[in-house]
């Protein structure tokens, strides 16, 4: 049978892109547990260490990688908090009120997201330090520029899909605009402000350049920007890297896991038209 | 307290677009604006004349008081140890004229402090005043006596200068030198490169595994969040986790690539300029491919199974179901797909940054990486953003065509 020979080719295929993608993880993952011996030389290539240690993982806790952890969590979260709350007010007004230059606004947003960020990063860089705001958790500020555009999207599609019928009975009933917005949209808008708020979490917990950029003392290094400094110029202690990597990573992983179905909703509510 | 309510209601629309305006304005339009105005200038940081966005000219107050302290403190010095009585007699007039000439500053200049902005007509006299000094300390100096502060003096006169800020408004010259900036063709090429190969494998295998995919029936949902975790890590964690396996003395990829004749040692991965290249966009269709195949995924499942089912009834086969129902239909979900590709792999920084930081000497430097250097390294902030100004036009045109050729507005009403 043909079908069932195309059915045994795809499950392969699917097989080896699986073990593709999660191939980096693994050797990396193996890689932190050798001893920094045995990670160079003839034995660098060994899947399993006779003499597999901790070290690297507690030579962490001494580093930054923790701090820079707790400095991306503060930053991630305070940037998903208030870039949520703009953006959901934004896009209700989008998708269900009457104002003039809604068009104009949707084409600043649109243009915005598509802007290269490097064009922001001089004259902001600029303004922080005349301000004294550089190495400050005020970075999450800017970063509306990166998560917002975004958030708007994924929340008018979501907020197009409320029922009209729901603000209309509520208006017979008297209610004014913002208690039916308070009241009746937003509860049914609740998954959508959900996925809006991780695909924002992701997103600042990924960025790099104006982290770089605006904290570079190492006190206020994101986990992105402190785990780029650990290649150093001269030598590489791949062992701390490895495990670092597994560190930072693994946060990810939970909210990948826990979240799948809004994060897929989110990055592609705006590629497909339902 | 119930009017302000009902005047918020009855404006709800604005009331709510205004805190995003605010932010869109703040953090996207004016710092695009303000880098727009910075690529008229030669702006550069570490140049104290040139340390500033100067559209006139300006003097510098306090250090020109400094330096003719100076000047006057050394000369002091001088007629103390000068032997002849000529020579005295010639530096205490000296330093009467000198305060004169400082008087005369001050008038042309008014009782401003700070650097003081002025007209080019009052720059010329305070260079003719500067040439006056020069020339009298030249002519001291000329005199047959013993001196001990000419190197001291000489050092100190010449901060006359400095204390001038010129304009360094240059018009379009910053435009002009990028033309002819080799490194720009060469990093711009680079750029083009990295993004046509990696957007166009991303593109094809992200077809094929979303096809696939579509097929699947056991295993979905662990497929998908597998897919998810290239595109949810960090670029620079995946990026150093990729210069681990490529590295060339135990990556690896490094090993096996040598092992199969691809390259010839281990090292040569990282080391050579055309491997490098190929490393950086291998990390990224690792990254990104299944991030695209989600997308034309989510594109395929909307398309209604009947126009299968009844394209089938009328004899058509597979293929022709693909050409004439499947790609038609998911058109725009692949070109939406492919415009955000193109324009984050055309603006690549982090990735290229982590991983080979551009090297080896400069032979994988993206258009970003190059302008970053440019601003934070040399701080030339000028010349940066007239390069960002630049891409950020490319950016523009690239999305205009995706969208005509897309022909649908991104957002439904």
């Amino acid at each position: 049978m043909v079908n069932k020979r195309a059915e045994r080719l795809f499950a392969i295929i699917i097989v080896l892109y699986l073990l593709i993608i999660v191939f980096p993880f693994i050797w990396v993952g193996i890689t932190s547990f050798k001893p920094e011996s045995e990670i160079w030389g003839t034995e660098a290539l060994n899947v399993f260490s006779s003499n597999s240690t901790m070290e690297h993982y507690l030579a962490l806790f001494k580093a930054n990688i923790l701090n820079s952890l707790k400095n991306s969590l503060i930053i991630s979260s305070i940037t998903t908090l208030y870039v949520t709350f703009v953006a959901s007010c934004c896009a209700y007004a989008i998708a269900r009120l009457k104002f003039i230059g809604k068009n104009l606004l949707l084409a600043v947003v649109l243009a915005t997201s598509m802007f290269p960020q490097m064009i922001v990063v001089g004259p902001i860089y600029n303004i922080f330090v005349k301000l004294g705001w550089t190495n400050s958790y005020f970075i999450t500020l800017p970063y509306s520029m990166i998560t917002l555009p975004v958030a708007i999207f994924i929340l008018v599609t979501h907020f197009a899909k409320v029922p009209k019928e729901m603000e209309e009975s509520a208006s017979i009933d008297g209610a004014s605009k913002m208690r039916t917005f308070i009241k009746i949209i937003l509860p049914l808008a609740l998954p959508g402000i959900f996925t809006a708020a991780i695909i924002t979490f992701i997103g600042v917990w990924n960025e790099f350049l104006l982290s770089l950029t605006l904290n570079s003392d190492s006190n206020y290094h994101t986990a992105t920007v402190a785990i780029s400094f650990l290649r150093g110029q001269f030598q590489i202690f791949w062992g701390q890297v490895t495990a670092a990597t597994m560190v930072v990573t693994i946060p990810t992983l939970i909210i990948v896991i826990l979240f799948q179905k809004q994060i897929i909703s989110g990055l592609t509510s705006g590629a497909v038209k339902e | 307290m119930s009017k302000i309510l009902k005047f918020f209601d009855r404006h709800l629309a604005y009331v709510m677009i205004i805190p995003a305006i605010i932010l869109i304005l703040l953090f996207s339009i004016l710092p695009i604006l303000e880098s727009t105005r910075y690529a008229f200038f030669d702006f550069q940081l570490n140049d104290q004349k040139k340390s500033g966005i100067y559209m006139t000219s300006n003097y510098n107050m306090p250090l020109s008081d400094e330096t003719f302290e100076y000047i006057d403190y050394y000369l002091e010095i001088e007629a103390a140890t000068v032997q002849k009585a000529d020579t005295i007699q010639y530096i205490n007039r000296m330093r009467d004229d000198i305060k004169g000439y400082q008087l005369n500053l001050k008038s042309i200049l008014g009782s401003q402090t700070g650097v003081v902005e002025t007209s080019r007509e009052n720059i010329q006299v305070i260079q003719a005043i500067n040439k006056d000094i020069k020339f009298a300390i030249d002519l001291l100096y000329s005199m047959d006596d013993v001196f001990y502060s000419e190197e001291d003096m000489q050092a100190v006169a010449s901060e006359l200068e400095t204390c001038i800020i010129e304009s360094n408004f240059i018009g379009l010259d910053n435009f002009k030198q990028i033309l002819s900036d080799p490194r720009v063709i060469y990093t711009l090429s680079i750029t083009l490169i990295f993004t046509f190969i990696s957007v166009f494998c991303e593109l094809l295998l992200g077809l094929a595994l979303a096809l696939i995919m579509n097929k699947a029936m056991k295993g979905r949902g662990l497929i998908r969040t597998f897919s998810l975790i290239p595109w949810a890590i960090p670029t620079s964690v995946a990026a150093l986790m990729w210069s681990y396996l490529y590295n060339g003395s135990s990556g690896i990829v490094a090993t096996a690539f040598s092992n199969i004749g691809l390259i010839g040692q281990p090292t040569e991965l990282l080391l050579t300029a055309k491997a490098a290249l190929g490393s950086i966009i291998m990390a990224d269709v690792w990254k990104t491919t299944p991030y695209m195949a989600l997308l034309i995924l989510a594109g395929l499942q909307v398309i209604p199974n009947a126009l299968y089912e009844s394209s089938s009834l009328d004899g058509a086969n597979k293929i022709m179901q693909f050409r004439h129902i499947t790609l038609p239909l998911l058109k725009p979900s692949i070109l939406v797909a492919l415009l955000f590709r193109t324009l984050d792999a055309f603006r690549v920084f982090d990735l290229i940054w982590v991983l080979t930081g551009g090297g080896p000497g400069g032979t994988t430097e993206s258009i970003s990486v190059y302008a970053y250097k440019v601003m934070f390294a040399q701080t030339r902030f000028g010349y940066g953003s007239a390069m960002v100004l630049i891409m950020a036009i490319a950016v523009g045109m690239i999305s205009y065509a995706y969208i005509k050729i897309l022909d649908v507005k991104l957002i439904g009403e």
